[in-house]
């Protein structure tokens, strides 16, 4: 990576209270890249885009996008510089229409009507099975739907940062298809992305570089090839002490 | 039965509704429910009840001052006993203690300041609060134009919650955390929200004077009844609070002429038991939560 990068994490410690869940995090994100965040359960990994989102202020380190530190900033400010995160379970507003959720989407942008009118047929180009439905309540699609609203959302506010948590969870294996083939429109697009996936395989096939993440440490990241030819991903899941388990 | 119990009903069912929606307000965007709310109106009929009647300014002065003083003092709530509180914990409960505070410290300096004797207030001319016969009722032109205005108001602030700030605020009620990483800063919806239900706890005092007299009293009877209404209606609910407030008054109403006046309260608590036992988040709260 030569490039400076668009996100740029060093020593970075997040906790909840007293329990500390990440340690001294370091993480780059190339513009127009895909990163893959990959690790078992509770490795820390939406604790960390909880962070860089602003729900949760770390207690040391440093978030810089682009030239700036916004470590500790209020959410809505981070989202007006251009991360936005799609966090897992599709956290929708179920009680409110398609429409309605695209719009919520832009609460604060502050762009003129044609400027809308051009996002809103962006995001219905993207999701077409969207467009067909504007008024039906975001609680009654089906779970597909419902990820793609909730990745249509943020798009609204033409990140350059999109965050999307676990964004395969649940869905099923053609629905997955789809979702990677936007994934990989966006970043064809010039989006950058920072992608948290289970499905480890799935998520190294269209990363651009990789970091993995166990007991809330980075044990090591690379190169989609580099993490398949190392024993990593097997240390990151099977379970604590690997480091002494794999000692010998 | 007496006809004339049916705009009684409906008028003091108006009231109801009206406290109801300030409780409502400030709801949605903090999860709070403001004990002080009963005080505020209170506070709005002392205000506008001074400007007027001991003053002599006219109505639309009183109202208008009354609405700005109990608006800014919403706000000094929000900032002083509510902010704080949801900082440290936006699931936190102490908002209960620092709410109740909020209450008697403004029950107090209004004791003080304004002593025990009611204030009557005119209402604004061309009504009148005396009585003609509509239909058979003996109904007055104020109650007519007091239910009338509820009705504008209720539809009005509903309207607003049509706009994208308004639907900004219902999205911030569903989900805080998806509303902070959609970009809506939820502070600044519960500071407007807290301004704007001062301000209309200061109107629904200034309705409430010409027909129940401006006094310390005010608050805790409209309180539990606006609460009452907004429980019954489901919190959050407008509509739902327009409806209670007409059942609550209408029982209240009926309580008192078949049974005795001493029987109100008891009436006003029994429908709201039976109708919450039947259905446990209100006439309007049962269908929104079912979607989830």
């Amino acid at each position: 990576m030569t490039a400076q990068p668009l996100l740029q994490i060093t020593g970075l410690d997040v906790g909840y209270g007293h329990v500390g869940v990440l340690r001294d995090v370091a993480l780059a994100v190339a513009p127009g890249s895909i990163v893959a965040l990959v690790g078992s359960n509770g490795a820390g990994k939406s604790t960390l885009l909880r962070a860089i989102s602003g729900l949760l202020r770390p207690s040391a380190g440093r978030i810089v996008f682009e030239a700036g530190d916004i470590a500790g900033w209020r959410p809505h400010r981070i989202v007006d510089l251009g991360i936005m995160q799609v966090a897992e379970g599709r956290r929708l507003f179920r009680r409110q229409s398609v429409h309605d959720n695209l719009e919520l989407g832009l609460v604060g942008a502050r762009l003129d009507r044609a400027a809308e009118a051009e996002r809103y047929s962006a995001v219905y180009d993207l999701f077409p099975a969207l467009r067909e439905r504007p008024d039906v309540r975001a609680g009654v699609l089906s779970g597909g739907q419902q990820q793609m609203l909730a990745i249509a959302q943020a798009l609204m506010r033409r990140p350059r940062l999109l965050m999307l948590d676990e964004p395969s969870l649940g869905l099923a294996p053609v629905i997955v298809d789809q979702l990677i083939d936007v994934i990989l429109r966006l970043r064809a697009g010039g989006t950058t992305i920072l992608l948290v996936e289970q499905m480890v395989e799935r998520a190294l096939e269209i990363a651009d570089h990789a970091y993995v993440l166990q007991n809330g440490v980075v044990i090591g990241h690379g190169t989609p090839a580099d993490i398949r030819a190392g024993d990593l991903i097997r240390r990151a899941y099977l379970g604590a002490g690997s480091e002494h388990a794999t000692s010998d | 039965m007496d006809l004339d119990l049916i705009p009684a009903g409906l008028t003091a069912g108006s009231l109801y509704a009206l406290v109801a929606m300030g409780f409502n307000i400030l709801y949605r965007p903090t999860n709070v429910f403001n004990f002080a709310q009963g005080d505020l109106v209170m506070l709005g009929a002392m205000v506008g009840a001074s400007v007027m009647a001991l003053a002599g300014l006219p109505w639309l002065a009183g109202a208008a001052a009354a609405m700005l003083c109990v608006a800014v003092l919403a706000l000094v709530e929000e900032r002083v006993a509510v902010a704080p509180v949801l900082k440290r914990s936006a699931h936190g409960h102490s908002w209960v203690i620092t709410t109740l505070a909020i209450s008697m410290i403004i029950g107090n300096l209004v004791g003080r300041i304004w002593g025990p004797d009611p204030i009557a207030v005119k209402p604004p001319a061309p009504l009148s609060t005396e009585t003609f016969y509509l239909l058979g009722m003996a109904v007055s032109s104020y109650q007519l134009a007091l239910i009338a205005v509820t009705l504008l108001l209720v539809f009005g602030v509903e309207g607003f919650y049509r706009t994208r700030s308004g639907k900004a605020v219902m999205a911030v009620a569903e989900d805080r955390d998806a509303a902070l990483l959609r970009g809506i800063d939820p502070d600044r919806l519960s500071r407007w929200s807290f301004f704007l239900g001062g301000a209309v706890a200061a109107l629904t005092g200034i309705l409430a004077a010409p027909l129940l007299y401006a006094s310390t009293g005010l608050g805790p009877s409209l309180l539990l009844k606006g609460f009452a209404a907004a429980a019954v209606g489901g919190i959050g609910n407008n509509r739902g609070a327009l409806l209670a407030g007409y059942i609550i008054g209408m029982a209240e109403a009926v309580g008192a002429a078949v049974l005795s006046p001493g029987y109100q309260l008891a009436m006003v608590f029994a429908v709201m038991l039976v109708i919450l036992l039947i259905r446990p988040h209100g006439l309007f709260g049962s269908a929104e939560a079912r979607t989830v």
